[in-house]
C-alpha cells in the first residue's frame, strides 16, 4: 500500500527552509510518527535539507580571517569553566542600554546582596590581586545587586581599583555550549568581562579589569564562545556603580 | 560534475579527519566554508559581529561533535549550512526587534568588517555551486522565490510572510512547497 506524503512533503519542505511554526511543528511530529519507519519520510526530509543548505551559496561568500579557525580550536579545546576575560570589544547600543532605562529593583536580589556581602568581602580580600590581607582594610569596598530571573547575584569592588568579585546562587544550567556572559556597561558599550558556567547553581567569577567608566554590570546567556559582544538580552543587570 | 563529487568527497574526508582531532582538517573545512556560513548568517541576522559569533559557534559545535554528521543524511556543506541556518533564525527570532534597531547600522559594520579582515580565504570550486544555485532560483516564478527568499534568506516564519505580504498561511505553504520541488529537482535530484 502506497501512503499519501503530500502533508508530509510540504510541511518537511517549510522545515527544512527554518519556516515551520504554529501548530504545524506537531502537525509533522505526529505525520512522521504516524508513518512509523517510512523510507519515503526520510528521502523527503533528507532531500529537502540538502536543497535547503545548498540556498547558502547562492549569496556572495564574507571574508573570513583564517585566524578565527585557530581561535575556535583553542576555545573549544579550553572551554571556559571559571571567568575569562576576553580583550575588550565594542559594541553598538543594544537591549542592555534599554534594559537599564526600565529596570526595577526587586526584593531577592536585594536580599541576595546584603547576605552576600560578608562572603564578598571576605573572598575580595582573600583572592582580590593586590589586596591587604585583613578584611578591616575593605571598609572601602562597594557591593552591588542585581536584578532579574537568572539567579540572585552580589558584586563587591572597590571603586578606582581594578577588579570585582561576583557571587551568586540560585542559577540554572545555562544550558549545553552555553555561558553567562559579564558586562561592564560603559556608556552605551557592553564590554565583556567574561564568562561563567554554574556549578551546582553557584557562580563565583572574579572580574580582572578595569571597572573605571563603568556605569552598571549585565549578565547574557551566551554561547561558549564567550562572544566579545553581546548577543541577547540581559538575564541580570546590576545596581549602578559608584564611582 | 565530476569536480562536486570530488569537492564532497573531500569534505567528508576532512570530517573524518576532524574525528581523528586533526586540527589541519579543521582549518581546511573552516577555510573552504567559513566565508560562504558568515554570509548565510549575516544575510540572516544583519549584523557582522553576530554572524561571525553563528559562525564560530557551528564550527566550534563541528569540532567538539562532528560524529554528528551523517553522511547518509546529505552533503557535508548542506549539513554545515543547516547548523548556521539554524543558529541565526534561532537568533532572528528571538532578537527580533534587536534586529530591527540594528539593520540601520548593519551596512556600515559590514564595510568596517570587511576593510579589518586580514586574510581572504579562497573558496576552490564554490564558484560554480554559486552559479548552479542562482541560475536555480532564477528560474523560479517570482511568487514562489519571494516566498522562499524571505523565509530562507530573511528567516521569516511561514506565519509571519502571511501576516507580512497578506497571503493566506496555505499560500503561502504551497508557494513553499512548489518552489522547493522545483529546486530540490534542479539541485539535488538531477545530480549525477
Amino acid at each position: 500500500m502506497t501512503r499519501d506524503h503530500t502533508v508530509i512533503e510540504e510541511l518537511l519542505a517549510i522545515r527544512s527552509l527554518g519556516g515551520l511554526d504554529g501548530d504545524d511543528v506537531g502537525l509533522l511530529e505526529r505525520e512522521l510518527a504516524s508513518h512509523g519507519d517510512c523510507e519515503e519520510c526520510r528521502r523527503l526530509a533528507s532531500e529537502y535539507d540538502e536543497t535547503a543548505g545548498r540556498l547558502a551559496f547562492a549569496l556572495d561568500p564574507e571574508t573570513v580571517d583564517m585566524a578565527r579557525a585557530d581561535e575556535i580550536l583553542q576555545r573549544a579545546n579550553h572551554p571556559a569553566t571559571q571567568a575569562v576575560v576576553p580583550p575588550p570589544v565594542a559594541a553598538p547600543v543594544n537591549e542592555l542600554e534599554e534594559r537599564r532605562g526600565r529596570r526595577s529593583r526587586s526584593g531577592p536580589a536585594l536580599v541576595a546582596a546584603a547576605v552576600a556581602v560578608l562572603l564578598v568581602v571576605s573572598a575580595v580580600a582573600l583572592f582580590g590581586p593586590n589586596r591587604s590581607t585583613g578584611v578591616q582594610a575593605s571598609t572601602d569596598q562597594q557591593v552591588v545587586g542585581f536584578t532579574g530571573d537568572a539567579g540572585e547575584l552580589a558584586m563587591a569592588y572597590r571603586p578606582g581599583e581594578p577588579g570585582a568579585l561576583l557571587l551568586g546562587s540560585g542559577f540554572a544550567d545555562p544550558g549545553a555550549d552555553k555561558v553567562y556572559a559579564i558586562w561592564m556597561l560603559q556608556g552605551s558599550t557592553p564590554v565583556s568581562g567574561g564568562c561563567v558556567r554554574p556549578h551546582d547553581g553557584s557562580i563565583v567569577a572574579f572580574v580582572d579589569a578595569d571597572l573605571t567608566g563603568t556605569d552598571q554590570m549585565a549578565v547574557t546567556v551566551e554561547p561558549a564562545s564567550c562572544p566579545s559582544a553581546p548577543t541577547t538580552r540581559p538575564v541580570l543587570v546590576s545596581d549602578p556603580l559608584v564611582a | 560534475m565530476e569536480a562536486i563529487d570530488l569537492a564532497e568527497a573531500r569534505d567528508r574526508e576532512l570530517v573524518l579527519g576532524i574525528r581523528r582531532r586533526d586540527e589541519e582538517a579543521f582549518r581546511g573545512l573552516f577555510g573552504r566554508y567559513a566565508p560562504g556560513a558568515k554570509a548565510l548568517a549575516m544575510r540572516v541576522v544583519r549584523q557582522s559581529h553576530l554572524a561571525e559569533e553563528i559562525v564560530q559557534e557551528a564550527f566550534m559545535a563541528l569540532w567538539r561533535n562532528p560524529a554528528a554528521y551523517d553522511d547518509q543524511r546529505g552533503s557535508v556543506q548542506s549539513w554545515l549550512m543547516g547548523m548556521v541556518h539554524h543558529r541565526a533564525v534561532d537568533l532572528v527570532r528571538r532578537e527580533e526587534s534587536y534586529r530591527r534597531r540594528a539593520e540601520k547600522t548593519a551596512h556600515q559594520a559590514m564595510e568596517l568588517e570587511s576593510d579589518h579582515a586580514d586574510a581572504v580565504v579562497e573558496q576552490i570550486g564554490l564558484p560554480e555551486e554559486r552559479r548552479r544555485v542562482r541560475a536555480a532560483l532564477d528560474e523560479l516564478p517570482e511568487a514562489q522565490r519571494e516566498v522562499l527568499e524571505r523565509m530562507y534568506f530573511d528567516g521569516m516564519s511561514q506565519s509571519q510572510i502571511a501576516e507580512a505580504t497578506g497571503l493566506p498561511l496555505g499560500t503561502v505553504k504551497s508557494r513553499t512547497l512548489l518552489g522547493m520541488r522545483r529546486l530540490r529537482a534542479a539541485l539535488v535530484q538531477e545530480e549525477p
